[in-house]
């Protein structure tokens, strides 16, 4: 077991390693950098800029090594939490991210939730009582949540909050929070305006959620154990619930591991869209500006989260289910 | 889902004097399928003495799970028991119950089930749950049924793992299904099954999965527990061979109807029914000489949606006689000089008299019968 936690550890650190040199190829491809946007910035706002000005300017951000040496350089002072700087705002590429990841990871941990504790209960009654118009309903509602976009609902609740609930929907926090320090009052802002998002990250999820969890217990409603625990004469609420459904979340735990990168990059266009101070939006402008320590920082956060989930997914499914073997 | 309809009550027939654990009568099981309605017994009628072992063979598909699982109430959704009673008598000195009385979901029916009627299954690689220990699963029913004291019915569970026969049954509880071999599944299953003394227990064809030593160890080990406890079962199978190894009385099964009945010396000294003469002869045999073909009943179950006219075996039927079998279903007929052994055929004097001409039509939207 604790070999296996050793190796299963070595291999996402070669994984997210490898991952690295490749973005930051990738990044490097396209010509130009943020510098040269910066540069034209500066020369349109009338300043001469000379070769030499430039080249310090490059100089300083390392740009005129060879591509693998500002990776070493990168990589190197990422070890030790210096992401190294953001061309575009000018400033340490950590001090730029870590609130916004935070929020992030919150947003979707709570779409998460919110999506299992959905869709766990709506598709086992939707399992148990198919073909029935409750089951017809819930079909239809899912497909509906698969289909529509993110940025569509998003506006839908943000009408519905707003004329209905009037409420200053939008961002995190009213206006009067937005930059106050964390204090009780201001953390029951956010919580009557999270939900907005939270609904609209899980979505997708939940009613995906749903049919894989209706379309699992339907086969093991099928399973000979089934009978077995009826035939003890166990009540039908503890044979759905004890012997079918915990037997019917393998794949559901499964799917974990992908969902917390999927939920982050999800977020984009609904942070965008609702104001969010979240790193969805952060990360698109990066990409836009090819600023590049700040977008390389971002895809090796991510993979880190894809690699942690699915180890957590593994550690989860080997506890539900006795036998997946950790070796 | 699968009330009994009123009218099962309507045509009442009185019990025996005798003392059977459970008398089936009359027993109608449907299937509304989509495609139309499957009769899948079609008035089934069978008493099973205290302490006796009743075998229930015929081919796969001629309704033998479907009667244990109405015993239980289990039969599964679309199919319903339409009309017919069961009666139980669990103690010697109870008055019979028509349990058909009793909702499906009632308590009075989960009483019932684990308790005084077990069940045991065909596969045992999937009758038990993958996710809980076999001793949590066995321990589960005590729990239900027995005492509400964790430690005692742990006790018991470890207790009645030793009595089937595993070694180690403190570390048989506590291992998973999937650790165990298939022969030693079966004997928790029957664990489970004996767990709660049952008067009488439901054998779903428990050996047909396993391999030939192993199924006469298990067959040897439900004599043993049989004979202890004191039990009678209901033993569900296709193999003659297995029949005689186990068995006091039988009842052949053809397509939803009981054809005939009989001691188990009779149903192998002395068959009536070209059926079951001919599941007789699909027995391999000791002897059999090498080039010799082993037999195989000519024909096909025929599609189950489709009622043929006539003795549902006609098409069949080495013994066919035109005219008679494809128009009138023959009656179950009592062997002349033998109250006991009963045959549906009309090779038998007697068996038309009483004949119903079966009119009940095809389920719509369905094929002819099958040939
Ligand atoms: N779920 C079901 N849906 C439709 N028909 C069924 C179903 N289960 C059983 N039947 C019908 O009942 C008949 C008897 O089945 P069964 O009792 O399982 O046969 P066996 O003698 O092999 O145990 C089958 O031929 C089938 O047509
Ligand atoms: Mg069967």
């Amino acid at each position: 077991m604790v070999n296996y936690i050793i190796r299963r550890v070595l291999y996402m650190i070669v994984t997210v390693f490898f991952i690295s040199i490749i973005a930051f190829i990738l990044i490097n491809l396209p010509p130009g950098s943020a510098l040269d946007a910066q540069i034209q910035r500066l020369r349109q706002q009338g300043g001469d800029i000379s070769m030499q000005q430039i080249n310090d300017l490059k100089e300083r951000y390392g740009l005129n090594d060879p591509v693998y040496v500002q990776y070493l350089k990168w990589i190197g002072g990422a070890i030790h939490g210096d992401f190294g700087q953001s061309f575009t705002y000018n400033a340490p590429v950590g001090e730029l991210i870590w609130s916004r990841i935070a929020v992030s990871v919150i947003l979707s941990l709570f779409a998460l939730i919110f999506a299992w504790v959905v869709a766990i209960p709506v598709g086992v009654y939707s399992a148990t009582h198919r073909y029935t118009v409750p089951d017809y309903i819930v079909t239809v509602i899912q497909f509906v949540g698969i289909a529509i976009p993110e940025f569509l609902l998003a506006l839908l609740l943000l009408v519905f909050a707003a004329t209905v609930l009037h409420m200053d929907a939008g961002g995190l926090n009213s206006q009067q929070f937005q930059n106050a320090p964390w204090s009780w009052a201001k953390l029951m802002d956010t919580i009557k305006h999270i939900w907005i998002p939270v609904i609209v990250i899980g979505a997708g999820s939940t009613a995906w959620l749903t049919r894989v969890m209706r379309a699992n217990l339907l086969d093991v409603l099928n399973y000979q154990y089934v009978q077995t625990a009826r035939a003890k004469g166990l009540k039908e609420n503890v044979v759905i619930w004890k012997h079918a459904v915990r037997n019917a979340l393998h794949p559901l735990i499964m799917s974990l591991g992908t969902a917390l990168p999927t939920l982050i990059s999800g977020e984009v266009i609904v942070s965008i869209v609702l104001n969010i101070p979240s790193d969805g939006p952060l990360f698109l402008a990066s990409l836009q500006t090819k600023d590049m320590y700040l977008a390389i920082t971002f895809v090796l956060l991510q993979s880190v989260l894809l690699v942690v989930g699915n180890l957590l997914a593994d550690f989860l499914l080997a506890w539900a289910d006795p036998r997946v073997r950790l070796e | 889902m699968a009330e009994t309809i009123p009218s099962a009550q309507s045509t009442e027939i009185r019990p025996t004097g005798e003392d059977n654990v459970i008398e089936v009568l009359d027993l109608h099981v449907h299937f509304f399928t989509t495609l139309g309605v499957v009769r899948a017994l079609n008035g089934v009628t069978f008493k099973i003495p205290r302490g006796r072992v009743l075998g229930v063979v015929g081919e796969s598909g001629s309704g033998k799970s479907v009667t244990g699982f109405s015993i239980m109430q289990l039969v599964q959704h679309p199919g319903k028991i339409v009309k017919g009673q069961i009666l139980l008598k669990a103690r010697k000195d109870d008055q019979p119950i028509n349990i058909l009385k009793y909702d499906r979901h009632s308590q009075q029916m989960r009483n019932i089930r684990g308790n005084e009627v077990g069940m045991i299954f065909q596969e045992p690689m999937t009758s038990l749950n993958p996710s809980y220990t076999v001793g949590n699963q066995i321990q589960e029913a005590i729990l239900l049924h027995q005492t509400p004291d964790k430690d005692e019915a742990w006790r018991r569970t470890v207790d009645i793992l030793r009595r089937v026969g595993m070694p180690n049954p403190e570390r048989i509880a506590r291992s998973y299904p999937h650790e165990l071999s298939g022969g030693m599944r079966q004997r928790a299953m029957i664990a489970m099954a004996l767990s709660c003394t049952p008067s009488l227990l439901i054998a779903d064809e428990p050996t047909t999965a396993l391999d030939v030593t192993t199924e006469a160890q298990i067959l040897d080990l439900m004599r043993e527990l049989q004979k202890d406890i004191g039990m009678s079962i209901m033993f569900i199978t296709h193999n003659m061979g297995v029949v005689a190894q186990m068995c006091d009385e039988v009842v052949v099964m053809y397509l939803g109807r009981i054809v005939e009945r009989a001691s188990v010396e009779e149903i192998f000294y002395d068959p009536k029914h070209p059926y079951t003469v001919a599941l007789l002869r699909s027995i391999p045999r000791i002897g059999l000489s090498k080039g010799e073909k082993l037999e195989v009943i000519k024909g096909g179950v025929p599609d189950s949606y489709s009622t043929v006219t006539g003795c549902p075996f006609h098409p069949r039927c080495p013994n066919f006689m035109p005219g008679i079998c494809d128009k009138v279903m023959p009656a179950e007929t009592p062997i002349e000089g033998n109250p006991h052994h009963t045959v549906r055929c009309h090779l038998y004097p007697g068996s038309a008299a009483e004949a119903e001409v079966e009119t009940s039509g095809l389920a719509p939207g369905t094929a002819p019968a099958a040939s």
